[in-house]
């Protein structure tokens, strides 16, 4: 029966894709819409609305291990939901007016162009902690975490304006094209607001699935959130976060920007693609 | 437990979001197993096709009259749309419950801030699908 195949597929590739999505904090949806696409063949509308339900899942079945961890910083975290969730009403309201293969094309080259500062800080363990104050201080934009090797890591925000702004960018483009813009989120708190890159991770995979959430509501009203697809993806994106956030807590920080460098060039490549027709 | 230990919110909010996903994905393995119970009779690979014509697209209830009564007759489908409500709500109950925990620490700006967040969020996800502009 062609079904328990579909689903059978499904149901590995989100497991994949919760492995990756949780360390990354991009959430899955890259893995996601390719694989009901181009593989399985389903309609960008069902492979959207599958994508939502990924990403919802992947942010909470690791967050609450990163929350427990303190790797998360739940204040940056709730600071910068803010500017996501305007973002990302303002962005769906104006889609009728926007050419989203356009915005897709722009927004791929712009992913492309931002791996060149992440290679560049690609050995870079735990940034040099900037002092906190102005802004940062009164927003108590601090925190600390424990490292697997012990050592006991205590860092500031700063530019909390500039990862503000990213995150309204992030938010517009979530309403624009229906993703979670993980990506972004990370490349704000990472070189904006120099958070070490765990909690950079860790905080977007934290603030993801509210932005996505945002939009659930419109997808799920227009009938795109297909049951029949997104059961086995709910149930294996859940197992693959699980595994990524034990693997994320053990791993390095140089490690992380690796994978976080080779998936931010899949995505920016993806992205691309789809807007030139090629993969929708 | 004392709500005033800031290390209170971590172990809450991480308790919160886990046993959301813990019930949203018992629910969906419900739903699936019912459906492999009852997919002799049926065949459902016409459900996978994306229809633009027939809006709501597919075989499956969207309305919350629709999803209750299929779920009386333990509709599979219906299980499962319920697994994944569940799913998308516990975002929002993180952040409903974030803004007693600031309460309970004191901390009124974000008290603030996480109640704005919440206020967006709620207005995005239940008001914005029955305003036109955002239909594109």
């Amino acid at each position: 029966m062609i079904v328990i195949e579909f689903l059978v597929i499904l149901f590995f590739s989100s497991i994949f894709a919760g492995v990756f999505g949780s360390i990354v904090g991009l959430g899955g949806g890259v893995v996601i819409v390719p694989v009901l696409t181009l593989l399985l063949g389903v309609d960008i509308h069902f492979a959207i609305g599958a994508s939502i339900v990924a990403i919802i899942g992947t942010s909470s079945g690791a967050a609450s291990t990163y929350v427990k961890d303190k790797l998360t910083n739940l204040r940056v975290g709730m600071f910068l939901e803010l500017a996501t969730t305007s973002g990302a009403i303002a962005g769906a309201a104006i889609a009728a007016y926007v050419n989203s293969g356009a915005l897709a094309l722009v927004f791929g080259i712009i992913l492309l162009i931002a791996l060149a500062p992440t290679a560049m800080k690609l050995g870079e363990d735990i940034p040099k902690s900037p002092e906190l104050k102005g802004l940062s201080k009164r927003l108590n934009l601090k925190g600390s975490y424990t490292e697997p090797d012990g050592r006991h890591i205590e860092y500031n925000a700063t530019r909390p304006g500039a990862g503000l702004f990213g995150m309204v960018v992030a938010g517009m483009l979530s309403g624009l094209l229906g993703i979670g813009s993980g990506a972004f989120k990370v490349l704000s708190m990472d070189y904006a607001m120099k958070l070490p890159m765990k909690v950079s991770t860790t905080t977007s995979n934290f603030m993801i699935g509210v932005t996505a959430a945002a939009s659930a509501g419109i997808y799920y009203a227009r009938g795109d959130v297909n049951p029949l697809i997104v059961a086995p993806v709910a149930v294996g994106i859940l197992i693959g976060a699980a595994i990524g956030a034990r693997l994320l807590v053990k791993a390095r920080n140089p490690t992380i920007r690796k994978i976080f460098a080779i998936v931010l060039a899949l995505a920016a490549i993806e992205m691309i693609l789809t807007s030139l027709g090629v993969a929708a | 437990m004392n709500l005033r230990d800031p290390d209170s919110m971590n172990t809450v909010i991480g308790n919160v979001l886990r046993f959301g996903v813990v019930i949203s994905a018992a629910v969906v393995v419900l739903g699936l197993a019912r459906l492999a119970s009852l997919s002799g009779s049926a065949d459902t690979t016409s459900f996978l096709y994306y229809s633009a014509s027939s809006v709501p697209h597919g075989n499956f209830p969207i309305s919350l009259t629709a999803l209750i009564s299929g779920l009386r007759s333990f509709n599979p489908f219906s299980l499962i749309e319920l697994g994944v409500i569940i799913l998308i709500a516990t975002p929002v109950t993180r952040v409903a419950i974030s803004v007693f925990l600031f309460a309970a620490e004191k901390d009124d700006l974000y008290v603030l801030v996480t109640a704005i967040v919440l206020a967006l969020l709620l207005f995005s996800m239940l008001v914005t699908p029955f305003i036109p502009i955002f239909h594109a």
